[in-house]
């Protein structure tokens, strides 16, 4: 016990002598990063994390108004549950005292943690959410990606044009946010393209399921043109050799999910010659994107999916609108409404997916591009839709 | 609080030793002294220590934020300065000094005049003594809470897992029965009263405009927690019916069924928001709200399993034919018990519903199964200070060992291994509440043995 109690005041007698003097925290600009680093989908986190990391090695100092500030990311895990993302937000918002917060990026836990964010009137961008209600009524929570009422109809246009599809067959996953809306989308375009009953087969699936032959037997058998399958990376492939085994032979469309994680590891030669529409095209980039990809290649030793993009010109427009706020007063609550203001002020900010401007719900006005899958199975640029 | 040992031939544990005779009153003002410290000192023993900020959650969030900084710049290179391994101690001083020594010391400086106060309450009604207990509690928490937002979303997700583990635990520790089904009922619960405080009182894309305009809205909370609890229970008449003929495996297989069927029909129903799920719910589960529901919760359970029918779901438990033998309306009981585990189920889904102010069918699926599973098995069956003692530490651990990542999910399993290694049935299992020993005078630190 004495022996302890000794070890304890040499201790913080060491502690008091070492540590630096405090008040230096002044000149640090901290943003907060809610991602799922665990859970479900960790391969978002990862990216995420990736893109930041990256850019901090870019970006180590920002001067706003001729003061230097360095900056500093705070990541915290969400486990890719909303619980989970409320309480991280809180966390960062009222712990560590973030500035501004990069993510959440699945709808699931953007949502939420958007209700956090604007209570706690700090600015927030979902680089990926899709969801109306992670920004709706919000004025401080904004996103980084176009939203799937416009990437419906990109993917209708594009099947109608390229393909003179004239029935189109959807398949999906009912019990996911993301495919189930868009699928609607998608088939709310194509109808009113070629007139009610124009998509053939409205087929779907449970999370999970991994034999599509009893869908792809309908969808077969309706004779449509196109098959549109908005699903995530790890369903494509599966999806693509359900139709080939059932001799289904026409393209097969997808949507900017199949562009993050290993869609091309898992799926290889099948997946060759498909279409999908996306944020940004990774083969035949040009300018910053190039170096973007080329530096997140030769770091990661992987192309970066358009989570890291998008988590890239997220981080990119938050430290824009720090810069345009002309000076930060240092009372954090005060700087969080003055960098919301500079955010939703930002016009055609040169993203390497786009160029954006916010509507006043905080969604980006963006064009959306549509990539083949080219024989290297490299994403290759096709072409840019705008809105 | 009153942990001591009560099983004879043991001595006092270590933790009642060091406290001394202080009741449970000496051990509530006590904690209301350390967090009343802590809110007028902590900022400057916390500056003293050179802490980056107050520690939040006694410590072991700074703790564990050093330990993943180190095991970061072992094993990934990243930049660890090493001045932050002060941390260390800092925290276990700041603790020490916050926590442990005023608990200990007002503890066992009023522990004369706590139990002679202990001793008149003993004498009073036990409703009367009941609150007084719980305003000293409550007000600790508020105080707690009160210093940061986090802690406040913290503790009220806390209280909600201890409500929804004891409604659990009704089922798989009274009972017996291995049910799969909880999240499911506390969906039906989060849901129905969603649907009844946003589709009346919120406009809502998905339900819209508001049905009802009333000023003092937020009063019609315990009704919607009592509709979202009664549509559970309701659920569960579903499960309940074929669980009479079926045990073990089969109910297992049953329940989880019903958790996915229930999972698949919010899903697709598509004026409930499907898969997208409903938001906007009112802000009215505060601190105070929460605290009652689970309060009364934890009451009404603890009555019900130490009444006669409680001791009839034991006998169920230890062997149905016997029990029915016995006069034992087994039928009886095994329904009453899953709409009242569903029932409470349904409330705790309510309320984390306006906690969140959003649900969707993704989050009642196995993995908060797995979640409330964990807390009944490691906090300890057929016990209430069990449920309360696994949610509290697995929703602090899983807080606290937030910044440790995938380590977490390392060493949350492991403890789990370890604690059903060596106690099978979990921490604090089969032990009886009794609320008025727990508030009584505690004359002599050892009593019978």
């Amino acid at each position: 016990m004495r022996k302890g109690l000794l070890l304890m005041v040499t201790l913080i007698g060491l502690g008091l002598a070492l540590s630096p003097a405090a008040g230096a925290a002044n000149d640090v600009i901290r943003l907060g990063f809610p991602i799922p680093l665990t859970g479900e989908n960790p391969d978002v986190g990862a990216s995420s994390k990736n893109a930041a990391e990256m850019y901090l090695k870019q970006v180590p100092t920002v001067v706003v108004a001729g003061k230097t500030y360095a900056l500093k990311f705070v990541y915290e895990d969400n486990e890719f549950k909303a619980e989970s993302a409320v309480k991280a937000i809180t966390k960062l918002i009222t712990e560590e005292e973030v500035l501004g917060v990069i993510g959440p990026q699945a709808s699931a836990q953007a949502v939420p943690a958007g209700e956090v964010a604007n209570n706690y009137a700090t600015p927030m961008i979902s680089p990926w959410s899709t969801n109306p209600n992670t920004t709706l009524n919000r004025p401080y929570v904004f996103r980084g990606c176009f939203l799937d009422p416009f990437q419906g109809p990109v993917a209708a246009n594009f099947a109608t044009e390229e393909f003179g599809a004239k029935k189109a067959a959807v398949l999906y996953d009912i019990a996911s946010d993301y495919p189930k809306g868009l699928a609607e989308f998608f088939k709310q375009a194509f109808e009113k393209i070629h007139g009610p009953g124009a998509v053939v087969a409205f087929e779907s699936f449970t999370t999970g399921d991994k034999d599509f032959s009893a869908q792809m037997a309908n969808i077969v058998a309706s004779g449509a043109d196109i098959l549109f399958t908005p699903q995530y990376y790890s369903e494509v492939p599966l999806i693509v050799r359900a139709a080939k085994e059932n001799g289904f032979s026409k393209p097969i469309m997808g949507s900017d999910s199949w562009g993050s994680g290993d869609l091309m590891g898992l799926c290889g030669d099948d997946c060759k010659g498909l279409f999908f529409s996306t944020h940004y095209a990774a083969a035949g980039a040009q300018g910053a994107t190039k170096a973007f990809i080329d530096q997140y290649s030769a770091a990661y030793g992987k192309t970066p999916d358009d989570v890291a993009a998008l988590t890239w010109d997220s981080l990119g427009l938050m430290i824009q609108a720090i810069q345009n706020t002309g000076g930060l007063s240092g009372d954090i609550k005060a700087d969080r409404t003055k960098v919301k203001d500079a955010l939703a002020a930002i016009k055609d900010y040169p993203g390497i997916t786009g160029k954006m401007t916010f509507t006043p719900e905080g969604d980006p006005i963006k064009c959306a591009v549509v990539v083949k899958i080219n024989d290297q199975g490299q994403f290759a640029f096709h072409k840019s839709v705008c809105p | 609080m009153t942990k001591e040992a009560i099983s004879p031939g043991r001595g006092p544990s270590a933790v009642r030793r060091i406290l001394g005779p202080a009741p449970l009153l000496g051990l509530l003002t006590g904690a209301l002294a350390c967090v009343l410290i802590e809110r007028f000192f902590g900022q400057q023993v916390s500056d003293l220590l050179h802490l980056p900020k107050m520690p939040v959650l006694f410590g072991i969030l700074t703790i564990s934020k050093v330990v993943a900084g180190l095991v970061n710049a072992l094993f990934k290179g990243a930049a660890f300065e090493g001045i932050e391994l002060l941390q260390l101690p800092a925290a276990g001083v700041y603790f020490a000094v916050v926590y442990l020594l005023p608990l200990i010391g007002v503890g066992r400086i009023t522990a004369g005049a706590a139990n002679r106060a202990a001793a008149a309450l003993a004498r009073m009604p036990l409703p009367a003594s009941a609150l007084v207990h719980l305003g000293l509690m409550y007000v600790t928490l508020h105080v707690w809470a009160g210093m940061s937002d986090y802690r406040l979303i913290t503790l009220n997700l806390t209280l909600i897992a201890v409500l929804f583990t004891l409604s659990l635990n009704i089922i798989n520790g009274y009972m017996g029965e291995f049910s799969c089904s909880h999240p499911a009922f506390m969906a039906i619960g989060a849901y129905i009263s969603s649907l009844f405080t946003v589709g009346l009182f919120v406009d809502d894309k998905v339900l819209g405009k508001a049905l009802v305009a009333m000023p003092m809205d937020y009063l019609t909370f315990p009704l919607a927690l009592i509709l979202g609890g009664g549509a559970a229970a309701a659920g569960a008449l579903i499960i309940a019916i074929p669980s009479f003929k079926t045990r073990g495996d089969y109910l297992a297989i049953i329940s989880l069924a019903f958790l996915f069927i229930v999972k698949s029909l919010f899903e697709n129903l598509q004026v409930l928001g499907g898969a997208r799920g409903i938001a906007g719910q009112p802000d009215w589960a505060t601190l105070p709200v929460i605290f009652a529901v689970v309060v009364l919760g934890i009451w009404i359970i603890n009555n019900f399993v130490t009444s006669t029918l409680g001791k009839a779901l034991n006998a169920v438990r230890d062997d149905e034919t016997a029990a029915e033998a016995m006069t034992v309306n087994t039928r009886r009981v095994k329904m009453t018990a899953f709409l009242v585990g569903a029932f409470w189920a349904g409330v705790a889904g309510g309320l984390l519903a306006h906690v969140l102010r959003y649900i969707n069918p993704a989050m009642f699926g196995v993995q908060k199964l797995a979640e409330v599973l964990a807390m009944v098995y490691f906090g300890g069956l057929n016990s209430v200070y069990g449920s309360i003692v696994g949610a509290v530490s697995i929703s602090l651990l899983g807080e606290a060992l937030r910044p440790l990542e995938i380590l977490k999910w390392i060493f949350i399993p492991l403890l789990l291994i370890l604690v059903m290694i060596y106690r099978p049935t979990g921490l604090v299992a089969f032990r009886d509440f009794d609320l008025r020993k727990a508030m009584g005078p505690r004359t002599d630190s050892r009593p019978k043995v």
